[in-house]
């Protein structure tokens, strides 16, 4: 029984999809929700939470776009 | 009153069905396997809320009980992978020990609050995701080093700010 499930190409391809796809889908999602909320009221904290979360989301999103670069020596 | 035993937290339990394989397969190397496994327990994670509101069945037990499972199972994932030589130590050290602030952190939350509660951290939420990430990362042998070591500096900006929330800022709802 072979111990791998699919060969190695396809498993570093479905790394960097699964990674990359959903880290620049929530960088771009967070960063659209960042800006459409800019106007809200800071002085809730939910919205202060909420803004905090978004940046981080960002964060995340950039560290595993470049993530997948460097995966492929891109970087 | 939302009865305990429900279909959602029936999915969050059965998250813990995907340990013993995931242990079961770092052990003997099986990197894809590992993969798969702890990919079912994130999804398993999107599912339960999912479910919660099919069936009309959200609860702060739910809420909670959600919180816990996922610090169980990814805590054990992350030091599986970690025991294993598949991620570096001492990163993973200091996010398990930064895991259980959080956790006592949240335990004070709840007894300031004064009944069973979730506080609810949208930084954390992605934060969490990228914990289940980072197990993946480890078994796939996707740089690991890099994923580890940038996700420290992330928790300590979250659990600062979180801190200030939990343990300072006034209570919502509470009398000022």
């Amino acid at each position: 029984m072979s111990t791998e499930l699919v060969s190695d190409n396809v498993f570093r391809w479905a790394l960097t999809i699964l990674t990359g796809g959903f880290a620049g889908a929530w960088l771009v999602v967070d960063a659209v929700s960042l800006i459409r909320s800019r106007h809200a009221d800071r002085s809730d904290p939910v919205v202060r939470d909420k803004h905090f979360g978004y940046v981080i989301g960002m964060a995340i999103g950039v560290i595993g776009v470049i993530g997948c670069l460097r995966f492929w020596n891109v970087l | 009153m939302v009865s305990r035993w429900n279909p959602a937290n029936a999915v969050t339990a059965s998250r813990f069905l995907t340990l013993p394989p995931f242990f079961w397969a770092v052990q003997h190397g099986y990197h894809q396997w590992a993969t798969l496994l702890m990919l079912i327990c994130g999804l398993l994670d999107k599912l339960d809320g999912l479910v919660a509101r099919i069936f009309d069945c959200r609860s702060a037990f739910g809420e909670l009980f959600d919180a816990i499972t996922d610090a169980l199972c990814y805590g054990f994932g992350l030091v599986v992978v970690a025991v294993y030589g598949w991620a570096p130590v001492l990163p993973i050290v200091l996010i398990v020990i930064m895991g259980f602030i959080n956790s006592a952190m949240r335990g004070q939350y709840v007894k300031r609050v004064g009944h069973t509660t979730n506080y609810k951290s949208y930084a954390m939420e992605r934060l969490v995701a990228y914990t289940g990430y980072l197990i993946g990362f480890a078994t796939g042998g996707m740089e690991v080093s890099y994923f580890c070591w940038l996700y420290v500096p992330v928790m300590v900006a979250i659990l600062v700010y979180d801190g200030k929330r939990l343990l300072i800022d006034p209570v919502p709802g509470a009398a000022a």
